[in-house]
C-alpha cells in the first residue's frame, strides 16, 4: 500500500518538477517571477489536446509539438510583458504585476476557445496497458510520464552545464552587465531561456492533461501555486532544488491525501512553504543571493 | 434624484466595499512591504463578522468591531515573519497565507460551513455606513500620511537602507502598515458579510488577489486617492460598456499589463507628478524633477 502510494508520488512529482524547473530557470537567470508560467502550462495542454482531437496526430507528435508552441509563446509573452519594463529598468514589482495582466489574458482566450468547458483526450489516445511489477500496479502511462520526464531533466542539465549555450545562461544569471561585456548576447539567451521554461511548462500541461484526462482553462492556477512551493522548498533559482522539490512535494502531497484529509492537503503544503521560507529561505539547496534583500522600488 | 439613486444603490455599495479593499492593498504597498494578503485578512473579518452574529446573535456594531480587531491581530502576527523577509518572498508567503486560510476555511466545515459558506446573515449595513466606515478610513489614512508615519512608509519603498541610515525602525513600520491594512480588510471583510448575505470561501481566493492589486496599480500608490480612482474606474469600466463587462478578464489583464508598462505610477500619481514638474518649469527648478520621479 504504502509503495503503491510511493509510486503514485513519483509521477505527480517529477511532473511538479517538469512544471517548477520552467519558473526557475527563469527566476535564477533573469531574477523574474513569471506569473504566467501556469497559463502558458495550460495552454501547452490545449494545444496538446487539440493536436490530437482537431488535428488527429498522434500522441507522441502532439506532445512535442504542444512543447514546442508553448515554448515560442514563452517567448512571445517575454517580448510583450517584461522586454518593455526591462528596457526601462522597472522594479521586480512591474514585472510580477505585467506577468499577471499576461497569465490573465491567456487564461481568458482560452475560456473563449474552449466555451468554459472542460475537455478530454478520445479514448484510446493512450493504450492502456497495466503491469504488475513486485506486486505494484504500474500503468504504461506512469512509465512513459516517469520516462520522459527523466530524459528531459537529463537532457536540460546537458544543456546548461555542458554547452556553450548554456555557459552563457549561467554567465548571465551571475551577472548580466558583466556577461554582455564579455560578448554574451543577452537577447540571444532572454530567448533561450524563455524558450525552454516554456517547453518545460507545455510538456508537463500535455502529460497532467492526459494523466487526469481533464483539461480546462483554469487549470494552470493550483499548478503555479504548488509551484512556488515546490521552488521554496528546493530554493528559489536551483535546478536541482526544483527537481528534489517536486518530488517531495509530489509525496507529501500524496501521503497527506493518503493519511490524513483531502481537504487539508493544500493548508498542509503551504503551511509548509510558509515554514520553510521563516526558517530556511534559501531551501534546500539555494544559496544566500541578493533577491533574497532585493531593494525595494 | 433619489429614483436614480436608488437604481445604482447596488453598484455604488459594491463601489464602496471594493474602494475599502483597495485601502487595504495600498497601506502596504506604500510602506513598500510587499504583502497581498488582503483578500485572506478579508475573509478573516467576514467570517468573524458571520460566525458572531449567526452563532451568538451579536449585533453588528460588534461583529463589525470584532473582525477589525481579528484582522489586526491577524496581521500583527504576520508580520512578525514577515518582517524578516523581502520583496519577492514576501509576495510568496503572503499567497501562501490567503490559501491557507482558504483552504482552512473549506475544511472547518461545523464553524465555516465548508463550500457552500455561511448564509443567512441578516442585512444590516445600506449604503450610508458603508459611506461612514470608508470615510473614517480614508481620514486616518490621509492624517496618518501627512505624518511622521506616512513620511516614513515613502521613505522605505523608496530605498530601505537610506530609511534605516534615517533613524526609521523598518520592522516597526512594516508591523504597523501591516496592522492598518489588516484592519482595513477585517473591516470590509466584515461589511461584506453584513451586506451580501453571506460569506462564500471562494470570494477569497486568487482572483480577488488579483482584482485588487490591479485597484491600486491602476490608481496609484503614493497618495489616498489612488486606490479609490482606481477601484471605482475597474469597478464601473463594466457597467459602462457591455462588450467590456463580457471580457472582464481580459480587460483587467491588458490595463494591469498597459498600466505597468506605460503609466507606472499609476493614474492619480502620474498626473501629480506632471502636475509637480510644470511647477517646478515655472519656478526654473527643474531639480524637483528628480524627487517626484523617486518613486520609480
Amino acid at each position: 500500500m504504502l509503495a503503491q502510494q510511493l509510486l503514485n508520488a513519483l509521477v505527480v512529482g517529477s511532473v511538479y518538477a517538469l512544471f517548477a524547473l520552467g519558473f526557475t530557470l527563469i527566476f535564477g537567470v533573469h531574477h523574474i517571477l513569471n506569473l504566467a508560467h501556469g497559463a502558458v502550462f495550460m495552454w501547452g495542454a490545449f494545444v496538446g489536446l487539440y493536436a490530437v482531437t482537431e488535428l488527429h496526430l498522434a500522441f507522441p507528435v502532439a506532445f512535442v509539438g504542444a512543447s514546442l508552441v508553448a515554448g515560442l509563446l514563452s517567448v512571445a509573452l517575454d517580448w510583450v510583458a517584461f522586454r518593455p519594463l526591462r528596457r526601462r529598468g522597472a522594479p521586480e514589482f512591474s514585472a510580477i504585476v505585467s506577468s499577471i495582466g499576461a497569465g490573465y489574458i491567456l487564461m481568458s482566450i482560452a475560456q473563449r476557445v474552449s466555451d468554459t468547458k472542460v475537455m478530454r483526450y478520445p479514448f484510446g489516445t493512450f493504450p492502456i496497458e497495466i503491469y504488475s511489477v513486485l506486486g505494484l500496479r504500474v500503468t504504461l502511462l506512469q512509465l512513459a510520464i516517469i520516462g520522459s520526464v527523466a530524459l528531459i531533466v537529463t537532457g536540460l542539465v546537458a544543456y546548461i552545464f555542458h554547452t556553450s549555450f548554456g555557459r552563457q545562461i549561467r554567465a548571465v544569471a551571475i551577472n548580466e552587465r558583466t556577461a554582455s561585456l564579455l560578448g554574451v548576447n543577452p537577447t540571444g539567451v532572454y530567448f533561450q531561456t524563455f524558450f525552454i521554461s516554456g517547453a518545460l511548462a507545455g510538456a508537463a500541461g500535455v502529460l497532467i492533461g492526459i494523466a487526469f484526462n481533464s483539461v480546462h482553462f483554469l487549470m494552470g492556477e493550483p499548478y503555479m501555486l504548488r509551484a512556488f512551493v515546490v521552488i521554496v522548498l528546493g530554493g528559489l533559482g536551483s535546478i536541482l532544488g526544483a527537481v528534489v522539490g517536486g518530488l517531495l512535494l509530489g509525496v507529501i502531497q500524496t501521503m497527506t491525501i493518503a493519511y490524513v484529509s483531502t481537504n487539508l492537503s493544500d493548508a498542509v503544503i503551504f503551511s509548509l512553504l510558509f515554514l520553510i521560507l521563516l526558517v530556511r529561505p534559501t531551501g534546500l539547496f539555494g544559496t544566500l543571493r541578493r533577491e533574497t534583500r532585493v531593494a525595494r522600488e | 434624484m433619489s429614483e436614480w439613486f436608488a437604481s445604482y444603490q447596488a453598484l455604488v455599495d459594491l463601489i464602496l466595499l471594493d474602494c475599502g479593499l483597495a485601502l487595504s492593498q495600498f497601506v502596504v504597498l506604500r510602506a513598500g512591504v510587499f504583502s497581498v494578503a488582503t483578500p485572506g485578512l478579508a475573509s478573516i473579518g467576514a467570517y468573524t463578522a458571520a460566525i458572531l452574529t449567526l452563532r451568538m446573535g451579536a449585533p453588528a456594531s460588534v461583529g463589525v468591531l470584532a473582525a477589525t480587531c481579528a484582522g489586526t491581530a491577524a496581521a500583527l502576527l504576520l508580520s512578525i515573519p514577515l518582517s524578516r523577509l523581502r520583496g519577492v518572498f514576501q509576495a510568496i508567503a503572503t499567497v501562501a497565507m490567503v490559501q491557507i486560510v482558504l483552504s482552512l476555511a473549506l475544511y472547518a466545515t461545523d464553524i465555516t460551513g465548508g463550500a457552500n459558506g455561511l448564509n443567512g446573515i441578516p442585512k444590516q449595513v445600506g449604503t450610508v455606513h458603508l459611506l461612514f466606515a470608508i470615510g473614517v478610513v480614508v481620514y486616518v489614512l490621509v492624517s496618518l500620511g501627512r505624518s511622521r508615519v506616512g513620511y516614513a512608509f515613502d521613505a522605505m519603498r523608496q530605498d530601505e537602507t537610506v530609511a534605516t541610515s534615517l533613524g526609521i525602525s523598518v520592522a516597526r513600520y512594516q508591523a504597523l502598515a501591516f496592522a492598518l491594512s489588516g484592519a482595513i480588510a477585517g473591516l470590509t471583510g466584515a461589511l461584506m458579510a453584513y451586506h451580501n448575505y453571506s460569506v462564500v470561501p471562494e470570494e477569497f481566493g486568487f482572483g480577488m488577489l488579483i482584482t485588487v492589486l490591479a485597484y491600486v496599480v491602476l490608481g496609484g500608490r503614493r497618495s489616498v486617492l489612488g486606490p479609490l480612482v482606481g477601484a471605482v474606474t475597474l469597478s464601473l469600466l463594466p457597467e459602462l460598456a457591455r462588450p467590456l463587462a463580457d471580457n472582464r478578464m481580459i480587460v483587467y489583464g491588458a490595463l494591469l499589463m498597459l498600466v505597468i508598462i506605460y503609466l507606472p505610477h499609476g493614474i492619480v500619481d502620474s498626473l501629480w507628478i506632471a502636475y509637480r514638474r510644470r511647477l517646478g518649469r515655472g519656478a526654473q527648478a527643474v531639480a524637483t524633477k528628480g524627487t517626484a520621479d523617486g518613486t520609480a
